[in-house]
């Protein structure tokens, strides 16, 4: 008889969402069949069953949130009774969840595995050098170790999927993005600082440059993360910290079917605005398909968040914590503009929304940023 | 090219240094008037009669006998008539020849080759059959040279012969008559530079001596499999060529050392040793030792086929390897 319990994804995830069960009470199961869905914060993964046999009682219902460690279901020969069962059905602690062997493998685990990876000194170098974590690879050597001819197979179905990273399904959405901005909107302080800045050369360097505003304006944006890098940071309420990074790392919002995904681009401010342009059109294209990496939505520094194609000029973004401030760009409007000259033309005009928390930074400090910002956009140089 | 056996190069090389360098002179058991007791000095037969001579059945005094004659300046070539029988005046060796250029703080020069055969033949039992060159890579102070063709033996021994340290040099008992390609003009092979027998990309095979010739057999039946060896003759133990094995591992990242010396603690450990110190980021599989059983040699020709590593061996650790 086999207990099954709420899995643990990650270090940090103390309870799960069951999204759904792809078997019923008295349904067959084989020993890795996929048992059901289960969705952390961020990542949704299929359960495989730890073993094979009759479910006997489902305890853990579609749409609950249960603890980690909790039994969800049992497994065992048919005609085994459930009284006998009832007395050992008690959710366990988590501590020892982690450690029980009863406690399901998600999918991509590899079933009966060690605690041990053991991989030939070559295969831990290749995986090294390609960023690979070895407890996703199937050794095919002596006693299942990795070998340098495993790992090449890994990468090459991994690489047949046009990503660098394994690619996980995403769903429990909406349920993180309720978390964190509610978390944001009651400890926060925000304030939002508006100014109007003329994007005519900007967007017509842009267009000569075939790359997109979106690009352009991380590519400005992280000069100016560079130079004022009290905006580049973490603010932790409790210890009263503020983590200042020596990477920027913006997180870009995009609408996907599924709702608000947040990718981030790492190191923008060493990327070139050619790569810049590929790199988002990428993340947004995996944001869409709903085929991103856990490790594309994770290190942002500060966000950005362009409403430029709708029809929004002016909003509030709310911070995405523990960020300090987030950018949101307006939509580009052609406007009737009084010039240095005193004549009026014809300027393509949008407006910039800085959200930033005002318990680590001031009304000056945002309305210098955007200074600094407008300036660049609208005298736009690619260096 | 002309193609002259192992003893026919042998002879050759020790004429050649004969003739331009008077202080060379050779001597053992039945080395004169018989040859060597495997023709190794067949060819030198009624030549330099006062320089090439017989001795008493007497290592201990074979091999100090050359210890002071390379004192007092002379270049003596002693043969060991059977490598086992090193034991017998093996003092000789490690406490004197190979320490006193150390000793004198390099003060002299020790000018001298032991050289002898080594290894199994037909049916010569636990005292003639032996393989013992790990003893003088184990003890310091005298190089090590192992040939396993003609060509390398002549050049080998020619490097030896104008050498300022004393060399120890095995002969397999099996590879005298082996014929094999040497030029006429005349070549040296220096120490520690190995010879790639056969290049491969799939596993290297580390080797020296009659195991050479088993282990390029083994290369040849395992490329009907498809897989590709690279074997390599060190040819000199001391010093041996790190080089170009640790280059070779990282092409190929699978490692197998074989000789016809025991298994345990033979010169195969101190290789696989220093490769996983190394390359050890290189090795996808551990490396494996082809050697001799830890027993004394029987004397029955099928017992000593079982004792002793062939091609079919090489074979079986290759294919272990990759497996």
């Amino acid at each position: 008889m086999y207990k099954i319990k709420m899995p643990r994804f990650g270090l940090t995830m103390e309870s799960g969402f069951i999204e759904k069960w792809f078997k019923k009470e008295n349904d067959e199961v084989k020993k890795g069949e996929p048992l059901l869905e289960v969705s952390s914060e961020k990542i949704t993964n299929e359960v495989a069953s730890p073993a094979s046999g009759i479910i006997l009682k489902i305890m853990g219902k579609e749409k609950e949130e249960i603890k980690v460690g909790t039994v969800i279901a049992i497994i065992g020969e048919e005609g085994e009774k459930i009284e006998e069962i009832k007395e050992k059905v008690e959710p366990e602690k988590i501590t020892e969840a982690v450690e029980t062997e009863e406690t399901p493998s998600t999918r991509i685990t590899l079933p009966e595995r060690g605690g041990r990876i053991k991989a030939s000194p070559l295969a831990k170098k290749i995986a090294r050098e390609k960023n690979l974590d070895l407890s996703q690879i199937r050794g095919t050597g002596p006693g299942g170790r990795i070998e340098k001819k495993d790992v090449l197979a890994y990468l090459s179905s991994v690489s047949g999927k046009k990503v660098e990273f394994k690619i996980e399904k995403l769903s429990g959405l909406r349920k993180t993005i309720a978390e964190r901005l509610s978390k944001s909107f009651h400890t926060a302080i925000t304030l939002t600082n508006t100014t109007e800045v003329d994007f005519t050369e900007f967007k017509k360097l842009m267009k000569e440059n075939k790359v997109s505003i979106t690009s352009g304006l991380l590519f400005v944006l992280s000069k100016v993360l560079k130079e004022l890098n009290k905006f580049n940071a973490h603010f932790d309420s409790d210890k009263k910290e503020l983590i200042i990074f020596n990477d920027i790392n913006i997180g870009i919002a995009v609408d996907t079917e599924k709702g608000l995904m947040v990718p981030v681009l790492k190191k923008v401010d060493k990327l070139s605005l050619k790569i810049i342009n590929e790199q988002i059109k990428e993340l947004a294209g995996k944001a869409r398909k709903g085929i991103i990496s856990e490790d594309d939505i994770k290190g942002s520094t500060f966000t950005l968040t362009n409403l430029g194609m709708m029809r929004t000029e002016i909003f509030t973004p709310v911070i995405n914590p523990p960020e300090v401030a987030i950018l949101g760009i307006g939509r580009i409007i052609r406007k009737p503009v009084v010039t240095d000259e005193n004549k009026i033309s014809i300027r393509e005009l949008a407006y910039l929304s800085l959200s930033y928390d005002h318990r680590i930074i001031d009304g000056a400090d945002a309305a210098k940023f955007l200074e600094k910002l407008a300036r660049l956009i609208e005298n736009p140089v690619l260096k | 090219m002309r193609e002259i056996t192992f003893a026919e190069a042998l002879g050759e090389a020790i004429f050649e240094e004969m003739e331009k360098d008077p202080t060379i002179f050779t001597y053992g058991e039945d080395v004169a008037k018989q040859g060597g007791i495997f023709g190794a000095y067949k060819s030198l037969l009624g030549k330099f009669p006062d320089r090439i001579f017989d001795t008493p059945i007497s290592e201990e005094v074979i091999y100090g006998s050359a210890l002071g004659a390379a004192l007092v300046g002379m270049r003596p070539i002693a043969e060991f008539h059977f490598a086992d029988f090193l034991f017998t005046g093996i003092q000789s060796i490690t406490l004197q020849i190979e320490k006193i250029r150390y000793m004198t703080g390099g003060q002299g020069k020790l000018h001298l080759l032991l050289r002898g055969p080594d290894g199994i033949s037909n049916s010569a039992a636990a005292q003639h059959s032996e393989s013992i060159e790990t003893i003088f890579m184990h003890t310091p102070g005298i190089k090590v040279i192992i040939p396993s063709t003609p060509y390398d033996i002549k050049g080998l021994i020619k490097t030896a012969l104008r050498e300022d340290d004393p060399v120890i040099c095995f002969e397999h008992k099996m590879l005298y008559k082996i014929k094999g390609p040497v030029p006429e003009k005349e070549y040296l092979i220096p120490f520690g530079v190995a010879d790639i027998k056969k290049e491969g990309n799939d596993v290297t095979v580390v080797t020296m001596s009659r195991m050479v010739h088993e282990s390029l057999k083994a290369a040849e039946e395992l490329e009907h499999e498809g897989i590709n060896v690279e074997v390599i003759d060190l040819r000199t133990l001391v010093p041996w060529d790190k080089k170009t094995v640790i280059e070779s591992v990282k092409k190929t990242s699978h490692l197998v050392v074989s000789h016809e010396t025991w298994k345990r603690a033979g010169w195969g450990a101190e290789i696989a040793s220093v490769v996983q110190e190394e390359a050890f980021d290189y090795l996808d599989a551990p490396i494996i030792r082809v050697g001799a059983k830890n027993v004394p040699m029987p004397f029955s020709s099928s017992l000593q086929d079982f004792v002793t590593p062939d091609y079919k061996d090489v074979i079986n650790a290759v294919k272990k390897v990759l497996r």
